[in-house]
C-alpha cells in the first residue's frame, strides 16, 4: 500500500486505461506495455517507483509465492501426505517428508485430519501451479485453537502496517494473539473479550482498510471499542 | 459441491454459543436487516426484491392460459419452482436442478399453497376449457445464509402485487391478484448446539440441521420441514415456534405494507 | 427480421423512433459494481428495460480435469434469462440460444482476459438476464467486464456489448424490442473500448456494405459512451468506500 497515506493525490484506474506514455519508465506489476504506453490490467491506485509504473489492485485473487506464510485448511489426506486450501487456485501439498512429525504409513490422520487448520510455508510453486508446502520451520503448526478469518488481499499489508506497527497495536489493543498470513486469512486466539474486540477490529478493517486516513479513524475505534467494553 | 468445514470455525461456534453469542454479534433470535422491493422486474406480472443481510434472491410471477386438469374442471393452478444456479454462490454448480434447490421451491410452495391464500375456484375463467395457471419463479442471486426465509418473502411479496394480464388473453380487463393471506417462513438453525434465528453463511457452514416453519395470519402451521442430518426434541420445537409466532407477524406486516 | 410486417410503422414522420430516440441515441444506461456480496466479483446493468446481473467466480481449478488448459485458464460462461425475465415464461434450463450465445461470449472475454496469467484455472462468469426488451446478449458482456474487472481479474481492456441494425431502410442505433421483431437487420459487437478492437460479432438480417460501415460507426460512439459508465461503476464503488461515504 506504498503511495496510500502520503498526501500523493491517488489517481484510480481500470483496465485498459493508458497510465504513461513517456519513456524511461517500466512496467510494473498490474500493468502491461502496448506500444508505447503502459496500460492498467486491474482497478487500483497508480503507484510510481523510480519509474517504474504498477497498480496496486483494490481487489485481487491470492497467488502462491514461494516463501509465502500461509494458513491452510486441511481438505484431504492419503497415506503419506495431505493437501490443504490456501485460498488460491490450487490445493497446496504438505509431503510427509516436509511434515513436522514422523507417523507411521496409513496414519496420517492421526496428526492432521480433514477440516484442521494450520499454519505452513511455501516451498515450492512450479510452472504449472503446483504449490508445495512444508511445515519445518519456527512456529509452523497444527492451529488447535482460536478462530480463521478471512480478508481481501489488499487488507493484509493494512492490518500489518509499516513495521507491523498496526499489528503490534492490535495485539496490545485486544491482549489476542494473532497471525497474518500472506494468503488473505487471519488467526486470532485470546479470551472472550479480546476476540470480541478483535473481531470488530477486523470488521472495521474490512469496511474502512481502503480509506487514506484508514490508520487515523482505526486508533479512534480502538479507544471507542476498548471504553465500551 | 461440498464445502470444507473447518475445525475452527466449529469450535468458535460452540464458545459463543456457551456465551450466548453470535459469530456476527447478534442475539439469539435476532434477524438480519431485510428491505423488499415490490414490482421491480419489467415483464413479469409481479415481482419482489429481496436483500436479506448480504443474502439476494428475486421472485417474480407469470401467468399463463391453459385448460384445466380433467379431475378439476373448474379450478386454476399455482407452482413455484427455485432456482439455486451458480450465480448464487462459489459452492453451486451448474447442472439439472439440484435437490437442494427443488426442496427450496416445493416448501416454499407449500407455504404459500397450503395456506389458502389464492383461491383456485377464482382463476377459472371457463370451466373445463380454459383456467389461469400463476407460475412463480425464484432466483437466488447472493447465498449468504437463510436463503429460504427470502424466499418465501419473496414468493408472497410478488404475488401479493402481481397484476392478472387479462387483457393480453383476451379475458378481459387487467385485475390485481387476488391474494386473501400473508404466509411467511421463519428458518432455525442448530449453531454451535443450539437453535438460532436467520442463521448466516458462517452459522450455516459450521451449523447442524435446520427447521423451516411457514405460519399464516392466524398463526396457524401450513409448511414445516427439517433438513439437514440431526436431531430434535419437542421441547426445543416448542421454543422455536414461539419465536416463529412473533416474527411471521412481522414480516407479514413488512409484506403488507408495500401494497399500500 | 426480414421485413414482411408492411403495415408496422417504426419510424415517425419527423424521423425520430417511436420511443422518441435519435436514429444515432442509445437507450439510458445505468451500471453499478459489486452489488453481490456472495461473489468475487460483479455488476448490474440496465439498459432500457433490459436487467443483467453478472456474478464472476475464481481463478479456481479448472474441473472437470479434460478442460483444463496447461498454458491458460478456461472463461466458463453461462448466459441464462431467468423464467420471468420475458413476457412469455421461459422454462428453466439450457437451450441451444443460451448456449451458443455463452459459447461465443466467453471467447469474446478470452480476448482481454490476461487468461495465460492462470494456467489449469477456470474463471467463472454467470450472466442472469432479469428483465429483457431485445440486446440482451450486448447488455450481458458489458456487465461481465465490469464484473471481472471488480473481482480483480487481469485484462488488456474492458469490452463493451452494443448492437445497431436496420429498421424502414434506415440504420439505427440499439434497437428496442418493437425494432428487434419487426425491423431488418441486427448487428451486435463486443467492442474494446479504448482500442476499438472487436471482439464480439454477430448479424441477422440484410445489410448493404455502407449500411454495415454506419452500424459500425454507430456501435463505436455507443462503445465509448458506455465505456465511461464502466469506468464510473468500477471507480464509484472504490472511491467511495476512499472518501468514507460507503
Amino acid at each position: 500500500m506504498s503511495g496510500a497515506g502520503t498526501g500523493a493525490e491517488l489517481r484510480l484506474v481500470t483496465p485498459g486505461e493508458a497510465i504513461e506514455t513517456s519513456s524511461g519508465v517500466r512496467a510494473g506489476t498490474g500493468t502491461i506495455s502496448y506500444g508505447d504506453a503502459i496500460i492498467a490490467t486491474k482497478v487500483g491506485w497508480v503507484n510510481n517507483n523510480n519509474g517504474v509504473i504498477s497498480v496496486d489492485p483494490i481487489n485481487s485473487a491470492y497467488m502462491p509465492r514461494s516463501g509465502d506464510l500461509v494458513i491452510g485448511v486441511i481438505e484431504s489426506v492419503r497415506n503419506n501426505l495431505w493437501f490443504a486450501d490456501v485460498n488460491g487456485p490450487f490445493n497446496g501439498l504438505l509431503p510427509m517428508s516436509l511434515a513436522p512429525w514422523k507417523v507411521e504409513f496409513g496414519a496420517a490422520r492421526e496428526q492432521m485430519d480433514i477440516g484442521d487448520v494450520m499454519l505452513a510455508r511455501v516451498q515450492e510453486v512450479d510452472e504449472a501451479h503446483n504449490i508445495v508446502l512444508t511445515m519445518k520451520g519456527v512456529g509452523l503448526r497444527r492451529l488447535k485453537e482460536g478462530f480463521m478469518l478471512e480478508v481481501s488481499m489488499t487488507h493484509i499489508s493494512r492490518i500489518r502496517g509499516d513495521n507491523d506497527s498496526t499489528l503490534n497495536m492490535l495485539k496490545d489493543a485486544t491482549d489476542c494473539r494473532i497471525i497474518v498470513g500472506d494468503n488473505g486469512r487471519l488467526w486470532i486466539d485470546g479470551d472472550s473479550e479480546g476476540l470480541s474486540v478483535m473481531k470488530k477490529i477486523i470488521d472495521f478493517v474490512r469496511n474502512e482498510g481502503h480509506k487514506e486516513n484508514f490508520k487515523a479513524t482505526l486508533v479512534e475505534f480502538i479507544e471507542d471499542a476498548r471504553r465500551n467494553l | 459441491m461440498v464445502e470444507l468445514v473447518p475445525k475452527l470455525l466449529q469450535q468458535e461456534l460452540k464458545r459463543l454459543a456457551e456465551n450466548d453469542q453470535r459469530i456476527d454479534g447478534r442475539s439469539r433470535w435476532e434477524s438480519r436487516d431485510i428491505k423488499l422491493e415490490t414490482n421491480c422486474l419489467y415483464n413479469a406480472e409481479g415481482s419482489a426484491k429481496v436483500t436479506w443481510g448480504e443474502t439476494i434472491i428475486y421472485a417474480g410471477v407469470k401467468f399463463e392460459v391453459r385448460t384445466p386438469w380433467p379431475d378439476r374442471p373448474a379450478q386454476g393452478s399455482l407452482m413455484c419452482g427455485a432456482e439455486l444456479r451458480p450465480v448464487a454462490g462459489r459452492k453451486y454448480e451448474p447442472g439439472p436442478p439440484s435437490p437442494e434447490s427443488i426442496e427450496l421451491g416445493r416448501v416454499v410452495d407449500r407455504g404459500i399453497r397450503e395456506s389458502g391464500c389464492i383461491d383456485m375456484d377464482s382463476l377459472c375463467i371457463i370451466p373445463g376449457e380454459k383456467v389461469l395457471g400463476i407460475m412463480i419463479d425464484i432466483h437466488v442471486l447472493s447465498d449468504k445464509g437463510n436463503i429460504f426465509d427470502a424466499c418465501a418473502l419473496g414468493a408472497i411479496a410478488a404475488l401479493r402485487t402481481a397484476i392478472v394480464p387479462a387483457e393480453r388473453f383476451d379475458v378481459g380487463e387487467d385485475y390485481p391478484l387476488a391474494v386473501s393471506m400473508t404466509p411467511t417462513m421463519c428458518s432455525f438453525t442448530r449453531v454451535g448446539g443450539r437453535y438460532v434465528l436467520d442463521a448466516n453463511d458462517e452459522e450455516e457452514l459450521g451449523g447442524n440441521e435446520r427447521i423451516h416453519i411457514t405460519l399464516g395470519d392466524e398463526g396457524h402451521l401450513h409448511s414445516l420441514q427439517k433438513g439437514l442430518k440431526g436431531t430434535f426434541t419437542p421441547a426445543e420445537f416448542d421454543e422455536i415456534l414461539q419465536v416463529a409466532q412473533q416474527r411471521c407477524a412481522e414480516l407479514a406486516e413488512l409484506v403488507n405494507s408495500q401494497e399500500a | 427480421m426480414m421485413g414482411g410486417y408492411g403495415d408496422i410503422k417504426l419510424l415517425r414522420e419527423d424521423g425520430l423512433r417511436l420511443d422518441g430516440r435519435k436514429v444515432d441515441e442509445m437507450r439510458e444506461v445505468e451500471i453499478e459494481a459489486g452489488i453481490l456480496p456472495a461473489a468475487d466479483g460483479s455488476a448490474w446493468v440496465k439498459h432500457g428495460l433490459n436487467v443483467a446481473v453478472c456474478a464472476v467466480y475464481g481463478p479456481m481449478e479448472a474441473h472437470p480435469r479434460k478442460i483444463q488448459r496447461q498454458d491458460r485458464c478456461v472463461i466458463d460462461v453461462r448466459y441464462n434469462m431467468a423464467p420471468f425475465s420475458t413476457s412469455d415464461r421461459i422454462r428453466p434450463g439450457y437451450n441451444r440460444r443460451s448456449r451458443e450465445i455463452s459459447k461465443v461470449t466467453a471467447e469474446s472475454l478470452e480476448s482481454v482476459v490476461l487468461v495465460e496469467r492462470y494456467p489449469r484455472s477456470k474463471i467463472r462468469v454467470e450472466i442472469e438476464i432479469l428483465a429483457a426488451e431485445a440486446g440482451t446478449r450486448c447488455v450481458g458482456i458489458t456487465a461481465a467486464a465490469v464484473a471481472l474487472a471488480d473481482a480483480g481479474i487481469p485484462m488488456r481492456d474492458l469490452i463493451v456489448g452494443v448492437a445497431a441494425g436496420k429498421i424502414e431502410d434506415t440504420v439505427v442505433l440499439d434497437l428496442d424490442k418493437a425494432e428487434d421483431n419487426y425491423g431488418q437487420a441486427d448487428l451486435p459487437m463486443g467492442i474494446l473500448p479504448t482500442t476499438g478492437e472487436i471482439a464480439f460479432l454477430q448479424m441477422d438480417g440484410d445489410l448493404s456494405i455502407e449500411e454495415y460501415n454506419t452500424c459500425v460507426e454507430y456501435n463505436m460512439k455507443a462503445a465509448k459512451e458506455i465505456h465511461e459508465l464502466q469506468k464510473d461503476a468500477l471507480k464509484r464503488r472504490y472511491e467511495e468506500k476512499m472518501r468514507g461515504e460507503s
